[in-house]
């Protein structure tokens, strides 16, 4: 039995323990202001339309400040190690997608693109080995956004808002066939994607009821200008 | 009402299209790579696996002749070795796969595979040198000629793999017990795998799943250390020689010889071999 084998084995998992530990710090701020947002955002379910700017404008700073916390974890992260830690900072990460998906939809009724998302989050093209935005994170934050949006629809039609279910329908089902799409495997990503069809319903099922007591606005193709 | 919903102009479906089109290509190149390293990863299992049966085969062969255990555990672990050359051309073949970043992504999916073929190569090393597979050894055999690395060995999986060979050894010991010269065998797998246990027992906390390993290890030292309890008592009992308690086990054993291909039976068979000696 070599110890020195052992001993320097030893000396190099007890960095590695430091940085977990450190990272550790990192992505619970992340976290921190994933889960602030997001209660945040919560408040659209009680809020009309009209006032949504001002609750996504309270976000902005939060999100703003974000870049901190990519910035910091990114410097952590050895070179050629992203996929060994990314696991610690998806959840973090796919909260913070799905509030900026949020927000993008509410602010002009599209959807923020991977790319954007880096973008708003400071996240740099040549952190690739160490810190970049998951294809499937993103994708997570997106269906977040959908289940999100189903809640939305019932709760806008009880404040009053009878053309918001219109716009998220058209929404939604824009994203369930970008999803579609996909070739997905029996994993996580695959069964949130089965669980859409529920919302997409759920939202047909708001549509329905309030075309039929014609509540909404007549003309309905002018929907989309209304956001 | 519907209809006029669905008909409404709608560029950003297009441009969600566009983009869900560029993520499915990005998944479909990540899912199909990450299955043709599981089914490869799987290969090097089985292989590793039939690898170790071999090696068992080999030193606890009834027709090994006594006095050359040495010899025996050598050209075993040469076969072994030989055996191994196809796992380290699968490990070659999907180094491509494992380069810089890349590594991390796929490490998981290999793992298994990796561990079991240290497993295998430990077993080997052990036969040939009485000595624990060195981490350096298994990094410099998992490299090409010229000494490039086909990719970065976790030290998870290097001790992940050489934890199980204990379970291996204890196998080994159990049926090496009942051979002649086989206690001593017993004893030095015995203080081995005792070894063994005591230098993993670091590891424990900083390595995911090492903790279960050790319990695994330390069945695997108690089954050895009743087996050859049981034989030195036996040896105290008698008060006799170890020849002669080898030929005490061997006429037992042989009582059960048939479907061992041992030849012979009883006495004749335990006489001859005392001849030998």
């Amino acid at each position: 039995m070599d110890e020195k084998d052992f001993q320097e084995m030893s000396v190099q998992l007890e960095q590695e323990a430091n940085l977990r530990e450190k990272l550790k710090d990192e992505v619970l701020k992340l976290e921190q202001k994933s889960r602030s947002m997001q209660g945040t955002m919560n408040k659209i379910h009680a809020t009309p339309t009209a006032q949504l700017p001002k609750i996504i404008s309270t976000v902005k700073p939060v999100v703003e400040s974000c870049k901190d916390d990519t910035r910091a974890i990114a410097f952590l992260v050895p070179p050629n190690n992203y996929w060994r830690w990314k696991q610690m900072w998806s959840q973090a990460v796919q909260g913070v997608v799905f509030t900026l998906a949020l927000c993008k939809f509410l602010e002009d009724g599209t959807l923020i693109t991977l790319p954007e998302v880096s973008q708003v989050l400071g996240v740099e093209a040549d952190w690739k080995d160490r810190f970049t935005i998951a294809t499937e994170d993103y994708l997570h934050g997106i269906i977040s956004l959908v289940n999100e949006l189903s809640r939305l629809a019932v709760n806008a039609v009880t404040l009053g808002d009878f053309d918001a279910p219109f716009r998220i329908s058209v929404f939604v089902k824009d994203l369930f066939a970008g999803f579609s799409l996909l070739n997905l495997k029996n994993d996580g990503l695959r069964r949130r994607f089965d669980s859409l069809k529920y919302d997409v319903k759920r939202i047909e099922e708001v549509v329905y009821d309030v075309s039929l007591r014609k509540l909404n606005t007549p003309t309905t193709g002018g929907d989309e200008t209304m956001s | 009402m519907m209809a006029a919903v669905q008909s409404m102009p709608s560029t950003s479906r297009d441009v969600i299209m566009g983009a869900f089109n560029g993520y499915r290509e990005e998944l479909d190149e990540y899912y199909d790579r990450r299955e043709a390293l599981t089914k490869i990863s799987r290969d090097i299992t089985s292989l590793s696996k039939k690898c170790i049966f071999l090696l068992h085969r080999l030193v606890t062969d009834p027709s090994n002749k006594p006095g050359h255990e040495r010899e025996v555990s050598v050209n075993a672990a040469k076969k072994g070795y030989e055996s191994l050359g196809q796992i380290k051309g699968m490990f070659e073949g999907i180094s491509e796969h494992l380069q810089g970043n890349d590594f991390w992504k796929f490490q998981r999916t290999i793992s298994p595979g990796l561990q079991e073929f240290i497993e295998a190569y430990g077993f080997a090393h052990y036969l040939e040198h009485n000595t624990l597979l060195p981490y350096a050894e298994v990094q410099a055999y998992l490299s090409t000629d010229s000494g490039q690395p086909y990719f970065p060995l976790p030290y998870s999986d290097y001790l992940l793999g050489i934890s199980d060979l204990t379970g291996e050894l204890m196998r080994y010991a159990i049926s090496a017990i009942t051979t002649r010269g086989g206690r001593a065998r017993a004893r030095e797998l015995c203080d081995f795998v005792r070894d063994c246990r005591a230098s993993f027992e670091a590891f424990a906390p900083q390595i995911r799943g090492m903790d279960h390993k050790q319990k695994t290890t330390t069945n695997s030292l108690r089954k050895i250390e009743d087996a050859t309890y049981a034989m030195s008592i036996r040896e105290h009992e008698f008060g006799a020689s170890p020849d002669r308690l080898d030929a005490l086990v061997s006429q037992y054993m042989s009582g059960y010889g048939q479907d061992r291909g041992w030849e012979g039976g009883g006495r004749g068979s335990r006489s001859d071999e005392q001849d030998e000696e």
